[in-house]
């Protein structure tokens, strides 16, 4: 075989192997933007050239799915979570980075330790503390029970970047006239920012997408739009273009996300808690 | 501006004792090194005074007002840091603004005071640059810079000068010596470079393995070490310290004999001879004899180390004098500059002087 055929045999094999891969990705959200768009006939027609319409959409909008509400819940539950999640994380991130504990690292092990046991064990008594406390089908349910599994993650993402942030700065803070809670505010916060917005940016995926919990402990008034993707499934069957037009909204943020803070989320993971 | 007093203070971490008992006063106004190898405690000291250590026991007052219980924030020192400290996310002017800024000084004083500062140490040009920007001697000026914009009782240096290269650190040396001099600020100063404790201070504590093993003048530290530590410790080349015996006026070890000394010990000790106070010599006065072992010329002198038996010794020679390695030379002492330390203790023992003097 000559070098050049080698050389063309090794470019398609590649070029296949790209197509392969972008078709795993991107089929799927392709499939659910073209299906929002669709006609109910026209769904399982593997068309490419359809009429588009609104029609999913608006309905989608309407009884039942109640798409409005629910993304309005997705959207204060994810926020709730960030707006909670984040300073607690920081603070916890700090104390495990710069304060020694009887028994060392194991606090700070335990932290994401807690993550090892499966959700689905963790749910019942959840489910139990909040009927109790009469939380059940609140968004601040839904947000105790992201908070849970965020915190955890965040604290170990800011904790490896304020471990790479000298002592001496926060030291000179305190000297140059600051209690140490505002060295911490002028000097720590603004040095760990890429960490926190690395942090942020991980809580807000994973809170939007979440879907267990949200499941279990709402009912109707604090259901999010992930959980309503389950109203589609009627008594007529199951409704792939509302399905469709709710999958369009909920993966939206994602997309907007991906496109602006992709390449800093790719930075603060590697310059941070990796390194 | 104030004196700073330390009354037994003592530091453990864990079983480890880095400080034993200190006492400390530090004169309002004056200039103070710690001197001492890495680990002898001198920045702990240092760190205590700034309160970003608590002491185990023992007082800290600066001025008349006692510190122990005092924040760092409100003790009303400044500091520079070995690593200067700065705050990588702000322009030199916010760094050096940040005291002021804290204490919330109205934005017109600040802008003054900033300026003052930045010419005092002929940052002018550079105030909005990031740290990252400055080269180390710059960063060097930022650190003091912010340490003088508001005038502190008592400024904390620790080892300010060690990251620069040679030829910045002795110019930045003298800016400090001049700034210290100008405003008049009580300043503790830790180095383990004794040039610089020489240079700057108005009064040195050599300290090791968390004690204080002579506090004096740099003149006092150079001509009378209080101890064998402070013998080895100050002086580049560092002084020969010979072990031997005393008795009836003279020293002897087992290929150096000197007579005509007048002290009352006797017994082991250890004799210690600087090698500016040796010179090479012939005939008949001569002290000790032996071979040449290398010869070095620092320029403004030859540095000859001399094998006598089994020790070394290092004499300083005039830069025109020529030697080989191998060659036999004599060396003579300068009675009127010996010293001499126990053997056991290593405490200095009274000095020994010539019978005629």
């Amino acid at each position: 075989m000559s070098e050049s055929t080698r050389r063309m045999i090794g470019k398609w094999a590649r070029g296949i192997a790209i197509a392969l891969v972008v078709l795993v990705f991107f089929g799927p959200i392709l499939w659910i933007m073209a299906t929002a768009f669709k006609e109910p006939r026209d769904v399982y027609a593997l068309k490419v050239f359809f009429t588009p319409t609104l029609q999913n959409i608006y309905a989608s909008f309407d009884t039942p799915f109640f798409v409005g509400e629910r993304t309005w819940n997705s959207i204060v539950v994810t926020m709730g979570t960030l707006v909670l999640s984040l300073p607690i994380a920081t603070a916890a991130a700090y104390a495990f980075s710069r304060f020694r504990f009887p028994g060392g690292s194991v606090w700070s092990l335990g932290v994401l330790a807690t993550q090892f046991i499966p959700p689905v064990i963790v749910i019942i008594p959840l489910f139990v503390a909040f009927r109790h406390a009469n939380l059940l089908d609140t968004k601040l349910a839904l947000v105790i029970a992201n908070m849970s599994f965020v915190v955890p993650y965040a604290i170990w993402m800011i904790k490896g970047f304020i471990d790479s942030i000298p002592l001496d700065m926060e030291e000179a803070a305190q000297i140059d006239g600051a209690s140490r809670l505002r060295a911490i505010w002028d000097v720590v916060v603004p040095m760990a920012l890429p960490g926190i917005a690395t942090a942020a940016i991980f809580c807000f995926v994973v809170s939007w997408n979440e879907f267990f919990y949200a499941l279990v402990l709402s009912r109707q008034d604090a259901t999010t739009l992930q959980v309503g993707l389950m109203s589609a499934r009627t008594e007529r069957g199951d409704a792939w273009e509302i399905m469709a037009a709710m999958g369009l909204i909920i993966i939206l943020p994602m997309l907007v996300l991906s496109r602006f803070v992709q390449k800093y989320f790719a930075k603060g993971l590697i310059s941070g808690s990796v390194r | 501006m104030a004196a700073v007093t330390l009354t037994g203070v003592e530091k453990h971490f864990g079983t480890f004792t880095a400080l034993h008992s200190l006492d400390l006063t530090i004169a309002d106004g004056e200039f103070l090194v710690l001197l001492g190898p890495s680990g002898c405690g001198k920045t702990t000291t240092m760190r205590i005074v700034a309160g970003l250590e608590e002491p185990s026991a023992g007082n800290i007052r600066i001025g008349d007002r006692a510190v122990n219980d005092v924040r760092p924030k409100d003790r009303d020192v400044a500091m520079v840091f070995q690593n200067y400290g700065l705050y990588p996310h702000m322009s030199v002017e916010e760094n050096i603004a940040y005291p002021l800024k804290v204490r919330g000084l109205p934005k017109a004083e600040r802008a003054a005071r900033i300026r003052q500062a930045a010419e005092k140490v002929e940052l002018g040009p550079l105030l909005d640059r990031k740290p990252r920007q400055l080269s180390g001697g710059q960063r060097q000026r930022v650190a003091l810079a912010r340490a003088i914009v508001r005038t502190p009782q008592v400024f904390l240096m620790d080892e300010p000068l060690s990251n620069l290269d040679a030829k910045l650190r002795v110019t930045m040396r003298a800016e400090i010596k001049h700034l210290q001099d100008e405003l008049g600020v009580t300043t503790i100063y830790v180095t383990h470079d004794q040039i610089e404790a020489m240079t700057l201070a108005d009064r040195v504590a050599v300290m090791s393995q968390g004690r204080i093993q002579q506090l004096g003048t740099p003149e006092e530290i150079y001509d009378t070490p209080a101890n064998l530590f402070v013998a080895g410790f100050i002086g580049s080349p560092p002084m020969n310290l010979i072990p031997g015996e005393v008795g009836s006026g003279s020293f002897s070890a087992p290929s150096i004999r000197l007579d005509g000394l007048t002290f009352g010990a006797s017994g082991p000790a250890v004799l210690g001879i600087r090698p500016e106070d040796m010179t090479v010599a012939e005939g008949a006065g001569v002290d000790m004899a032996g071979t040449v072992y290398a010869v070095e010329l620092t320029g403004e002198s030859n540095l000859v180390t001399v094998l006598l038996g089994k020790e070394r010794v290092i004499a300083r020679a005039p830069r025109s004098w020529r030697g080989k390695a191998g060659e036999t030379i004599g060396l003579k002492a300068d009675r009127s500059r010996l010293h001499l330390f126990d053997k056991e203790s290593g405490q200095r023992l009274e000095n020994p002087r010539t019978a005629d003097q």
